[in-house]
């Protein structure tokens, strides 16, 4: 496909209205392209030139929100990341991501999704609740501890993870490699001890113990996270605690206030006075 | 302890496949492969056949061989199974009814299966 000035592309969108369609269907609408034009950008196009009543989530534009997670031609995408150039296709076919139960047209209902990751606790769980409600300092974290979960902590909430994976897609009760990855994310993080309120949720008949590994998560997650690997390192965490051998170290105390401080730079003197520049 | 438990279940399920894999090469070498046991020098003779076979059965060692083989391999398959099954049916009523059907499975088969080693041992 190339994207010269004046192509035109075929676009295949899943329409379903609930209080008038029995089953979703595909609805064909023809729309000019453009180099660098992105799918959402082709929905915005549809939506105020063909079809105003089309229903799609998007709001950053920039692949940070998360919002616009859907099926474009069999593959779980980002629209607002996803060119329409790179597909090389001729035409394309836009579903609502699978795995999620259907709202209209392409808003899937992710709601589950965010009620399991609620339930693992996505927050510093630390027993200083005085400091953590009213902080006086930084906790400290070395990059080394840092690094261990900072992919982990890039996740979007897109649900693209959840809907190209297939043991969601046969266990409806399934935390999911959004949840899951989330809580090692959390467990990973020196500066929390919230891991004995979070493991009674993951280690579950539907937990950790129900990812089959497929990988499919890794290979579609738009932000480049990797989280299947959260999960193999949450087990790791879990039967290290079941056997006893798991590290036993407090959370990371706060940084002590600085005793010397280096001066600030000072400001660099004019090389020119206003009664120079005035000349 | 209990606050772990699946995590017990799924440790078992990996150690349980490691000595499935050991104890069925045990097996294997000395049911089938018995030329290459004498390729190290060990001379067993004609191992399927019934006078080996009740020769075996007489000695501690292979009755407790045969009882843990059996132990591992039931454990590893209800438990795969089991996981199969509620990923299937996710309801916490059925969950039950799998978790009690399949530990009932388990414990008849391995009382039909240590039955034949154990009267033989007896004689």
């Amino acid at each position: 496909m190339s994207t010269e000035k004046g192509k035109k592309l075929k676009f295949k969108v899943q329409r379903f209205n609930p209080e008038e369609d029995q089953s979703p269907y595909l609805q064909e609408f023809i729309v000019p392209v453009t180099r660098g034009m992105t799918v959402l950008d082709a929905l915005f196009y549809i939506k105020e030139n063909l079809d105003s009543s089309l229903s799609f989530r998007s709001s950053c534009r920039m692949a940070i929100c998360g919002s616009c997670g859907m099926l474009i031609n069999n593959y779980p995408y980002l629209a607002c990341h996803t060119q329409i150039e790179e597909l090389k296709a001729d035409t394309l076919e836009i579903r609502s991501l699978p795995n999620f139960a259907l709202i209209k047209d392409l808003v899937p209902n992710i709601l589950p999704m965010g009620l399991k990751h609620r339930s693992i606790k996505p927050f510093i769980i630390r027993p200083d609740t005085q400091e953590m409600e009213n902080p006086t300092a930084e906790f400290i974290q070395k990059p080394r501890e840092l690094n261990s979960f900072l992919q982990f902590s890039y996740c979007v909430k897109c649900g693209i993870c959840v809907s190209s994976c297939p043991t969601s897609a046969s266990d409806k009760l399934f935390l999911g490699p959004q949840a899951l990855t989330q809580c090692y994310r959390y467990c990973a993080d020196t500066r929390d001890s919230g891991a004995k309120d979070r493991f009674p949720v993951v280690d579950t008949d539907h937990g950790v113990w129900h990812c089959h590994l497929a990988g499919a998560c890794s290979q579609a997650c738009p932000k480049g996270l990797d989280p299947a690997l959260g999960i193999q390192l949450l087990k790791r965490l879990l039967v290290a605690k079941a056997l006893g051998i798991s590290k036993k170290q407090p959370p990371a105390p706060i940084v002590p206030p600085p005793t010397v401080s280096k001066p600030k730079i000072a400001v660099p003197e004019f090389t020119v006075t206003p009664a120079q520049k005035e000349t | 302890m209990l606050g772990m438990r699946h995590t017990y279940l799924w440790f078992a399920q990996l150690v349980t496949g490691a000595l499935i894999a050991m104890f069925l090469g045990i097996h294997m070498v000395i049911m089938h492969l018995e030329d290459i046991l004498g390729f190290f020098g060990v001379e067993i003779h004609e191992p399927t056949s019934w006078g080996s076979m009740i020769e075996r059965a007489g000695k501690g060692s292979w009755l407790a061989f045969y009882i843990l083989f059996l132990a591992f391999v039931l454990y590893h398959g209800l438990n795969g199974l089991r996981g199969i099954l509620l990923e299937l049916t996710p309801s916490a009523k059925v969950e039950r009814i799998i978790n009690w059907a399949i530990i009932a499975l388990g414990i008849i088969a391995f009382a039909l299966g240590t039955y034949v080693p154990v009267a033989l041992f007896q004689g």
